[in-house]
């Protein structure tokens, strides 16, 4: 029982301890009412969205190894992503110019948007035919810090916005179908480019989050 | 004329490769990278191969397309990059927008590729790469330097759009092999021990956090720390730890100790690090011998012991010694019982010295310094042993009772002991007279005692001798305890002489034949008594039998040997050669002993042995 226990720990700790995410203290002093300061809820914010864009990256690149090559994905992988209605900026002038309650807004939207295909891509990646065990867990641990940081982000949201936390910024995702199409090819190419938004988005999320620490904490000098 | 040869057909075939290469192959124009230093602009190479040189001349265009638009749109930067390039500034690029460029002209694809910003970021290498140093070793051959430098000023960290990491790779000047060290966030760097004589190469690179390619590398940077003043000109050789020299002495010195300690003749020291197995023994008797069924060796270690004669085996070693007494006429002729015990003591005495002396047992029965009569002299014999003696007599008629050749024989004394001399009052003790004997042999005993039995109904016999004095030349002279006839020996005589000598025991029966043959008196209520002797197994019952005979014959007149006195005690005890008796009537002027009916404990006798 007691080695049981101990194994669990350690494969708890190690998951935890990955990439910089470490199980921080939700209230260092142990008090009820604490509060982080926003400086912390921006650095852990920046630390799983960090993690999550190099799980995706990584997910996408030994998908691409072991699944497109010679199928011509590269090509065609143009297609763009459920989330690209969304206006968000595009270069660093946009950045810059935009207002740091919209950027949150459009941050909380897009990682809302993802929860669904999060979902059913570790549920869905299951059925590829003999899917290595790293993309496996990886799909479900990207799920999971996604549900986190989406938790974060609505508590940065809380402190940051005077006013109402808009809940209107969403994307549906309708790619479901497209994963479970008979044809292995088309299946394959439908994860490859959902992987490929993935990744993109994570960065795109990554950037956001650091741009605005920098701009709010610490003054554009980081 | 073959190297000509040789030459020749390598001539023509480099000739027809380059001729091919230009006349057939056309080297395509390629667009080799696509790379965005900053994530806010990016350019697009692209070699132009022979193309200008084998067609007509005609304009490589490098169009573009963002994923959201229809049309391909030409370059709108060729000369910012260089040559064969295509720049985009920031009003042109979108990050995370696909783009495809292809490299056309007039119609013509020859290269087309499709990327989005963010995957072709490769920063520029770092700038102002500087070094102070930290400290440096008490011996002054090492130091340690911190290494500082900036980002590239074209990656704006400052506001966070693009997150860099940077990778330090140093190496000493002669060296060719670059020495790496972990990516990092910061923008300086601790490097430890660097020998103080020598002068170091250090570059870094930088890459965007979440890529994996890296950029350029930075311009290098060189460390001589005779700049500062620091070098060290009499260092050039190093010291190291001379590890082989440890080894090798320790080695040594591990081996030294080992020997000393083995060869030392210090047995608590030995005994602390190399102690004695203890081997498992048994006064007397090994147990490995009696188990491998070696039993002339057993009984080379039985013949240590009091009048146990060893079997006569071929390749027994003693044969030789027993042989030399057999053949010996002089043995047989002899007269005296002296002689005759002696010689017996010389056999036994050389079956001792013949045995080994090692754990089995055989030395401790050894004990020449006590002459082996018929009272026990070695306590260290136990009974096991006794019993193992009376085991084998009982198989060898011959040996012990002389019962083929006597018909009242009874062992004479047995005088190996039985170390704890009890003083039975047994009812049958005429018929054994060993009544006093462990109960260990009970079964010999009562074999013994059914031949005794059978052989009892002839005559009386006398059963001990007695020793009478001790000759200083250290023989004993024995007598017989009464008067008591031997009903064969009046018969027989001296004349037959068949001792056995090859038996431990002499049979006092062939004994008193000689010396009693002129006595005409058949002592029958005699027979019973036991002469007493200093053997001490007696009983009361023949004591008082003794005793009560013990007028009746002393009214005959003596036979050729004086009388003696019914007890003798040990007076004195000449070592090694034996004891003088003391011939008195009552035991006990000593009173060491407790003399009870002519008993000598073991006890007493170990008090006054030597």
């Amino acid at each position: 029982k007691h080695s049981l226990l101990l194994v669990v720990l350690l494969v708890s700790n190690m998951l935890l301890t990955k990439e910089g995410v470490t199980s921080l203290p939700i209230c260092p002093n142990g008090s009820v009412n604490c509060q982080l300061s926003l400086e912390e809820l921006f650095d852990r914010a920046v630390k799983l969205s960090h993690y999550i864009h190099f799980l995706s990256s990584e997910m996408f690149n030994e998908f691409d190894e072991r699944y497109a090559q010679g199928r011509g994905f590269i090509a065609k992988a143009v297609n763009g992503c459920h989330t690209a209605s969304l206006t968000t900026p595009e270069d660093k002038e946009q950045a810059q110019q935009i207002h740091h309650e919209d950027l949150l807004n459009l941050i909380l939207g897009v990682l809302r948007s993802w929860n669904d295909p999060l979902v059913h891509l570790a549920s869905e990646v299951q059925r590829i035919k003999e899917a290595p065990e790293t993309i496996l867990w990886k799909a479900v641990e990207i799920e999971e810090q996604n549900k986190r940081l989406l938790e974060g982000m609505e508590k940065i949201v809380g402190r940051v916005h005077s006013g109402e936390v808009g809940n209107d910024i969403y994307t549906p995702w309708e790619g479901l179908p497209s994963l479970q199409l008979a044809d292995e090819d088309s299946r394959l190419f439908a994860f490859y480019n959902l992987l490929h938004c993935l990744r993109r988005d994570s960065h795109k999320i990554d950037n956001y989050l650091k741009v605005l620490k920098c701009r709010l904490i610490h003054d554009n000098n980081c | 004329m073959d190297l000509r040869h040789l030459l020749f057909t390598l001539a023509l075939i480099c000739a027809n490769d380059s001729h091919s290469a230009s006349d057939d192959l056309l080297q395509w124009p390629q667009i080799s990278k696509c790379r965005s230093p900053e994530m806010e602009t990016f350019s697009c190479y692209w070699t132009a191969g022979n193309f200008y040189n084998l067609t007509a001349p005609r304009i490589i265009q490098l169009l573009y397309k963002k994923s959201n638009e229809e049309d391909w749109k030409e370059c709108p930067d060729y000369i910012t990059s260089g040559q064969n390039s295509c720049y985009f500034n920031a009003s042109y690029t979108s990050v995370w927008t696909p783009y495809c460029v292809q490299l056309a002209s007039e119609n013509e694809v020859f290269d087309k590729k499709c990327f989005s910003v963010d995957e072709i970021v490769l920063p520029d290498p770092p700038v102002h790469l500087n070094w102070t140093l930290l400290n440096t070793s008490q011996t002054g051959i090492h130091g340690d330097i911190q290494v500082r430098w900036d980002p590239p000023p074209t990656a704006d960290v400052r506001k966070g759009w693009i997150t860099l990491e940077y990778e330090l790779q140093y190496k000493e000047v002669n060296e060719t092999k670059w020495k790496e060290l972990k990516p990092r966030l910061s923008t300086m760097v601790p490097l430890y021990s660097l020998k103080t004589a020598r002068d170091y190469e250090i570059r870094i690179r930088s890459r965007q956090r979440t890529s994996e390619k890296f950029g350029e590398f930075s311009e290098i940077l060189y460390v001589s720390f005779s700049q500062i003043g620091i070098g060290c000109d009499h260092c050039t050789d190093e010291v190291e730890f001379p590890w082989f020299l440890v080894v090798v002495f320790g080695v040594c010195g591990l081996a030294v100790t080992v020997i000393s300690i083995l060869l030392s003749k210090q047995p608590r020291l030995k005994m602390l690090i190399f102690p004695p197995v203890p081997v498992p023994k048994i006064k007397g008797i090994d147990p490995d011998l009696l188990k491998k069924g070696k039993l002339d060796e057993v009984n080379s270690i039985l013949a240590c012991h009091d009048n146990y004669k060893t079997q006569l085996y071929n390749d027994d070693l003693w044969v030789e010694f027993i042989e030399l007494d057999i053949e010996d006429p002089d043995e047989k002729n002899r007269a005296s019982d002296t002689d005759r015990l002696l010689s017996e003591e010389h056999l036994k005495s050389h079956g001792c010295l013949g045995a080994k002396d090692d754990d089995s047992g055989r030395a401790s029965c050894c004990e020449p310094d006590i002459p082996e009569t018929d009272f026990s002299a070695s306590d260290t014999c136990d009974a096991t042993s006794d019993s193992d003696q009376f085991k084998k007599a009982t198989e060898k008629e011959e040996d012990l009772l002389c019962l083929d050749r006597q018909d009242n024989e009874s062992l004479p004394s047995i005088a190996n002991t039985d170390p704890q001399r009890r003083h039975r009052n047994t009812q049958s003790q005429n018929s054994h007279p060993w009544a006093p004997f462990a109960d260990s042999i009970e079964s010999p005993r009562l074999s013994v005692h059914t031949q005794m039995s059978n052989q009892n109904s002839l005559t009386s016999t006398d059963f001990y001798a007695q020793v009478s004095d001790i000759t200083p030349a250290g023989r004993v002279v024995l007598s017989p305890g009464q008067k008591s006839k031997l009903g064969r020996a009046q018969h027989e005589g001296c004349t037959e002489q068949n001792f056995t000598m090859d038996n431990t025991y002499f049979c006092e029966a062939d004994v008193k034949k000689c010396i009693a043959v002129t006595s005409p008196e058949e002592n029958e209520p005699h027979v019973q008594e036991q002469s007493y002797n200093e053997d001490a197994y007696f009983t009361t019952e023949s004591l008082t039998t003794t005793v009560a005979n013990l007028g009746a014959p002393t009214a005959e007149p003596p036979s050729s040997e004086m009388p003696v006195a019914d007890y003798t005690s040990i007076h004195i005890v000449h070592s090694p050669q034996g004891l003088v008796l003391n011939a008195t009537a009552l035991p006990v002027p000593d009173k060491e002993f407790n003399v009870s009916c002519g008993y000598v404990s073991t006890d007493q006798l170990n008090k006054i042995m030597p």
